[in-house]
């Protein structure tokens, strides 16, 4: 897995209290109970924490972790295209 | 019964979180030992007051689990411990009950206001990108209901009152009506209020409304007390199940008092002061009276407002010698659990409640030498063991807003 795949795990441990051993790379985040308003605030945090911008409605709840960790290793590697 | 007489409402469930511990019992041990919780808060430390009654131990993720843990204010996390308790003990199911007969009323007087207070600062230090999505769904006051709601399966009339520190009465006094005028089977109704945080805390004090007794925290909050200088900000929630006597009796539960009367009404005098003659307490009072279809000369307990401030305890001693004379023992339970603001009027409810089922009149915390204005028979030092079939717990607001409800033995 990629080193933003691990960011983003430790980061749904950390802030959003998820219990690691229920995350994998193919765990949606509606199996983690998170809704669009929750991914919404998802987004907003690694904003912050991560320095990415994304657009809110690039991802989606039935999204896997690892789509959303590819989303922003592509954005973090070409910014240009958020 | 004459013929214009409503049914009667049963209490069946109570849920108390409070300073004084997570539980009905614990609360109500608490109140009964007179020992005050007010304590020195390490999140107000460099105010001018650092003193409040916080509800201790209290896990977001234990009582509400990780999801809510994260997406409520701290003043729904409260409600929502209290009201699974209270929905526990009336043994009522939320998952068998046909949830459009049930209905959730609850007051708050001030909303979410430690997420405000995080996010504004956020805002301000980060920038707006900062701001959680979540400030919002965490903040605005009816959320409580909507929790509640979502929780218990309740999808009947939903709603929550806003009387500043009479809130909790007057979401009860409106369930009591709901269930008079046939709209809910069942309403789980009460107050939440979650208030300590610095902004709240310095605008009270401000006002000049909190004590100053920050050495002695525990002596702070002293209702009818002479030496009184204010009141000590808490927190906590107070939720009941009510349903009508005939159906409560019908499903076998334990009816622990009945809810027999509520009187509202407005001071129209001054935005935070009362009346200083009580007349808007009385005219609450005479009405809940007569709705409950009681003599004044018959209520033999009084939970008092008692907020522990100068203006407040001389008004309402005022107000209820008048009206009923001496002959009830009056507590304020304000002295141990401080004031709790819009969940005030619930948990003191559900005292009263408990108080009428015990026949046991909780002490009055700190009352050490009675105000000589106060020609009352306070309650101090130790419970009293007494029967009562009828007593009384008032609840009064900023705004001159009073609610006034009267429970009686079932």
């Amino acid at each position: 897995m990629s080193a933003m795949y691990g960011r983003l795990v430790g980061l749904l441990v950390d802030r959003f209290e998820v219990n690691r051993a229920e995350i994998g790379p193919d765990t949606t985040f509606e199996d983690l109970d998170m809704d669009s308003l929750f991914l919404v605030e998802l987004l907003l945090v690694i904003q912050s924490e991560f320095g990415v911008h994304i657009d809110d409605d690039a991802a989606s709840p039935g999204d896997t972790i690892s789509q959303v960790a590819d989303l922003l290793e592509r954005h973090t590697t070409s910014p240009a295209s958020s | 019964m004459t013929a214009r007489t409503p049914p009667a409402t049963a209490v069946t469930g109570i849920g108390l979180v409070t300073a004084a511990g997570i539980g009905t019992d614990a609360t109500w041990q608490g109140v009964c030992a007179g020992r005050s919780a007010a304590a020195r808060n390490p999140l107000l430390a460099g105010l001018s007051v650092d003193i409040s009654c916080t509800v201790p131990g209290f896990s977001p993720r234990e009582h509400v689990g990780r999801r809510s843990s994260l997406t409520q204010d701290r003043f729904i996390q409260l409600s929502i411990a209290a009201a699974r308790e209270a929905v526990a003990d009336s043994g009522l199911d939320p998952t068998t009950w046909d949830g459009a007969r049930v209905g959730v009323v609850v007051g708050c007087g001030l909303g979410g206001v430690a997420t405000w207070e995080t996010q504004h600062r956020r805002m301000l230090e980060q920038g707006p990108q900062a701001v959680s999505a979540l400030l919002i769904p965490m903040l605005v006051p009816n959320m409580v209901a909507g929790h509640l709601a979502m929780d218990l399966r309740a999808t009947g009339p939903n709603l929550v009152t806003a009387t500043a520190c009479a809130s909790g009465a007057t979401a009860i006094g409106a369930a009591l009506q709901l269930l008079r005028d046939g709209s809910c089977d069942i309403v789980i109704a009460g107050g939440g209020e979650a208030g300590v945080s610095p902004l709240m805390v310095t605008g009270f004090a401000q006002m000049g409304a909190l004590s100053r007794r920050l050495d002695e925290p525990s002596a702070a909050s002293r209702p009818f007390d002479a030496d009184r200088d204010g009141f000590v900000i808490g927190e906590g929630s107070g939720m009941l199940v009510l349903e009508r006597e005939a159906d409560a009796r019908a499903r076998g539960a334990h009816v622990r008092a009945k809810l027999a009367g509520y009187g509202a009404s407005a001071d129209a005098h001054h935005m935070t002061a009362p009346d200083p003659e009580g007349a808007g307490v009385i005219q609450a009072l005479r009405t809940a009276l007569a709705a409950a279809d009681v003599m004044p000369d018959e209520v033999d307990h009084v939970n008092a407002h008692g907020t522990s401030t100068p203006l407040n305890d001389a008004a309402e001693a005022r107000a209820l010698r008048k009206v009923l004379g001496e002959g009830a023992a009056v507590t304020s339970t304000k002295g141990v659990l401080g004031h709790t603001l819009g969940a005030a009027g619930a948990i003191e409810a559900a005292l009263t409640v408990l108080t009428v089922e015990h026949g046991t009149v909780p002490p009055t915390a700190n009352l050490q030498r009675l105000d000589p204005g106060v020609e009352l028979d306070v309650v101090a030092g130790s419970v009293r063991r007494r029967g009562v079939e009828v007593a009384v717990s008032n609840s009064f607001g900023f705004g001159g807003q009073n609610a006034v409800l009267v429970v009686t033995a079932a």
